[in-house]
């Protein structure tokens, strides 16, 4: 697990850009965090980062939103859901058996149905207003390789 | 009668006019999945170039799966609203029997729709004075379970759908002389084997409502999946 520590919302956004910059076909970011942690708010800027121009908005109440980016991008929302049944009727396997890359907010949910093989990230607040501590863990070659990529520990 | 027809299950995004006894126009794109911003424009292209508008059309076909989920509801959200608007009748006609019409073969024919992971959309068709029947029935299963059935039950074997481009090489290592791949002009999903079908379901007496027509989505069952995660 890599604990990292993002003073402000800049330093926020320079971690989501350069995660974006990294991410390749396939991978499946599973985001967790309390309302108002800031896991749209960290999609928004790893969209940024894989050259997403059009303007990210949550999907709480679309569920899935696509973005055309360097890769395409498919943001999930799983907060409404009742569990992982609803999520196969919405066709999820095409998206996240895809080459694009899935980011799932409260991933922790549907945690059952998602590969083994992804990048859980915990945001969590501080005692400090506006500082964010963020969480990394996962399993697998690709993760070990995206943390080497990210050039954090 | 003049039959429109759509398949939206696979990649292939294709759109055909039919009247009783001519295809009147077919138009057809394999491209990454964007079928949201294609379908509509495709067949407006499609009946502009014909001298016709929707209101012309006097019944709709549509393919209901298996195939892709997103690409299904695309499919049919069109149809049924074209449907809807001009009051007209609407038939959904399964993905796979459409895959199996393309083919004239006097065998078993298989189409065979990739589901990701190994897994495949499948059936087991044959003609019987023309006819298409249904032997085994649409279902999802791994790819090597349906080699094991094949090779020990059946011959003169037809195979086609994107399938058979993902899994060609274990296709051809389990089945060797017993299977012919079709050749890709007959290998797609084409709306025009949609628009057929359609029609002569129609005749047939066959009616789908524009307000329940739904996807055919064969999602793996409960106990399938609760296998797959312990064989995981």
């Amino acid at each position: 697990m890599v604990r990292i520590v993002l003073k402000g919302l800049k330093e926020m956004e320079e971690f989501g850009e350069k995660l974006g910059s990294i991410l390749k076909p396939g991978d499946i970011i599973s985001l967790t965090g309390d309302l108002g942690a800031g896991k749209t708010t960290l999609t928004k800027s790893i969209g940024k980062g894989l050259g997403v121009e059009d303007y990210i908005t949550s999907p709480t109440f679309t569920l899935i939103n696509e973005y055309k980016g360097r890769l395409n991008l498919y943001h999930f929302d799983v907060y409404r859901l009742e569990g992982p049944i609803d999520l196969y009727d919405l066709g999820f396997e095409e998206y996240i058996y895809s080459n694009g890359v899935s980011i799932i907010e409260w991933g922790d949910k549907i945690e059952e149905i998602l590969p083994e093989e992804r990048i859980n990230i915990q945001i969590e607040k501080s005692v400090e207003l506006d500082e964010r501590i963020i969480y990394l863990y996962g399993e697998g070659e690709r993760f070990k390789q995206l943390i080497k990529e990210l050039n954090i520990d | 009668m003049k039959t429109l027809a759509v398949d939206t299950s696979t990649m292939m995004a294709t759109c055909a006019l039919l009247d009783e006894d001519r295809l009147l126009g077919e138009f057809s794109l394999n491209q990454d999945m964007t079928h949201s911003e294609n379908l509509v424009p495709m067949i407006k292209e499609m009946l502009d170039n014909l001298n016709l508008k929707v209101k012309d059309i006097d019944l709709f076909g549509v393919a209901i799966g298996p195939g892709s989920f997103t690409g299904l509801r695309i499919g049919i959200a069109t149809i049924k609203s074209f449907a809807h608007v001009f009051d007209k009748p609407v038939i959904g006609v399964s993905t796979l029997e459409g895959l199996a019409f393309n083919l004239p073969y006097k065998g078993y024919i298989v189409p065979i729709i990739d589901a990701r992971r190994n897994r495949i959309y499948t059936g087991i068709y044959n003609r019987i004075k023309g006819n298409l029947i249904n032997i085994v029935e649409p279902t999802i299963m791994e790819v090597d379970k349906l080699m094991e059935l094949l090779q020990e039950e059946y011959d003169h074997i037809i195979v086609n759908g994107n399938g058979t481009l993902v899994y060609r090489d274990i296709i051809l290592e389990a089945l060797g002389d017993q299977v012919i791949m079709a050749p890709k002009n007959l290998n797609s999903c084409r709306a025009s084997s949609i628009g057929e079908l359609a029609l002569l379901k129609y005749k047939e007496g066959q009616r789908d409502s524009y307000y329940h027509l739904v996807p055919e989505y064969l999602r793996e069952s409960q106990a399938q999946r609760e296998l797959r995660k312990r064989d995981k």
